[in-house]
């Protein structure tokens, strides 16, 4: 059967759900780190965090190709994205504009992702990453950089083990490097290349 | 872009194509007959939207592409019967931008997949259709054969030599 036949809507209504989407989206990048509900005025497709899917339909358009994790290749949330937003998908993550990386699937490495250039540093890839949870002041990473007034801390569950490291690597490359949001079903976190993360053990 | 999603089988394919061809071109009063029973609101998948399209052609249909002109469609995506997940999908893509053609030919396709309606419907619409259309390529036809003209060639002298033409 055709992937038509597990469609479901997108946005409610057209324009104000994605002024909505990309409102919390720069609010997420403006307070690195601060976890956002993301408002879900939309049906979503049954694979992938609503957060997730709901960032990307606001977000893509036709020009922008986007890569999927293993996970959600050839899932309803790949054809629902394509279908209302008239994105390109391609399977190599480094001509990608936008990653969308499922839960539990591997983390691409940052670095290998489009990175900018001096004179182009927008010209990077924006990383979308699945989490289980997301808990403001709790002890897990503290962060520093533009947008936070001294520190601020947040908790990651669900995330690969080696992010923090290499994020560093992300943040020493500034202002080339990708930006990543972090998203659970209902909120997203966002995580520009300004910012700094130090991650405490235990 | 709707092309990537069919994987129906060949035959099927063909069947829908012809069909959406046909309605692609139906007047909205014939549509409105043969739909009177279907008016209720569907469950949108998307909303009918204009927009414009780049047509393209080729010159003597074999040269290269080129840009012909832009026109305006309208087209919408929808499913009828909302409780039930596997219902068809009926998708239309119309010239103009009437939103109600495109809605109501997206009804159309729907039906048409959905083989307890098919047969009726394929009477109750398809059929007069194509002979609505015929009747208009006809009428097209016939008008312009009256302006048809008959030049009178005068036959050419072969009096040069043959090779007056090859230098």
């Amino acid at each position: 059967m055709n992937a038509l036949q597990n469609m479901v809507a997108g946005f409610d209504h057209e324009a104000y759900g994605s002024q909505a989407v990309f409102r919390t989206a720069l609010q997420a990048l403006s307070h690195p780190g601060r976890p956002l509900d993301m408002p879900l005025n939309m049906r979503l497709p049954r694979q992938g965090h609503g957060a997730a899917a709901a960032l990307l339909l606001g977000l893509l358009d036709a020009d922008t190709p986007v890569c999927l994790s293993p996970g959600l290749v050839g899932s309803d949330a790949a054809a629902w994205l394509r279908f209302h937003t008239g994105c390109s998908e391609v399977a190599d993550v480094t001509q990608a504009q936008f990653i969308w990386v499922g839960q539990g699937d591997a983390l691409p490495q940052l670095h290998n992702l489009r990175q900018g250039s001096d004179a182009y540093p927008d010209q990077s890839a924006t990383c979308v990453i699945e989490v289980h949870n997301l808990h403001a002041d709790e002890a897990g990473w503290r962060l520093q950089g533009p947008g936070i007034l001294g520190e601020r801390t947040l908790r990651v569950q669900g995330l690969a083990a080696d992010f923090p490291s290499q994020w560093s690597r992300n943040h020493a490359s500034f202002p080339c490097g990708v930006d990543v949001f972090l998203a659970t079903a209902t909120q997203i976190v966002g995580l520009p290349r300004s910012t700094r993360i130090i991650a405490e053990e235990g | 872009m709707f092309q990537t999603y069919d994987h129906d089988p060949l035959a099927a394919t063909a069947d829908r194509q012809a069909w959406m061809a046909l309605l692609a071109r139906a007047p909205v009063r014939m549509l409105d007959e043969a739909l009177a029973d279907h008016q209720a609101t569907p469950q949108w998948l998307r909303q009918p939207e204009t927009g414009l399209m780049m047509v393209q052609g080729r010159a003597g249909g074999t040269g290269e592409r080129f840009n012909l002109g832009e026109i305006t469609v309208t087209r919408c995506a929808l499913r009828l019967n909302p409780l039930h997940l596997n219902a068809p999908v009926g998708v239309a893509y119309v010239l103009g931008r009437n939103h109600r053609q495109a809605q109501l030919v997206a009804v159309a396709d729907a039906l048409l997949q959905d083989p307890t309606q098919r047969d009726a419907l394929a009477v109750s619409l398809l059929a007069p259709l194509r002979q609505h259309l015929q009747h208009m390529q006809a009428q097209r036809h016939q008008r312009a054969q009256t302006t048809k003209v008959d030049f009178m060639t005068v036959a050419r002298e072969a009096t040069g030599t043959p090779n007056e033409d090859a230098e």
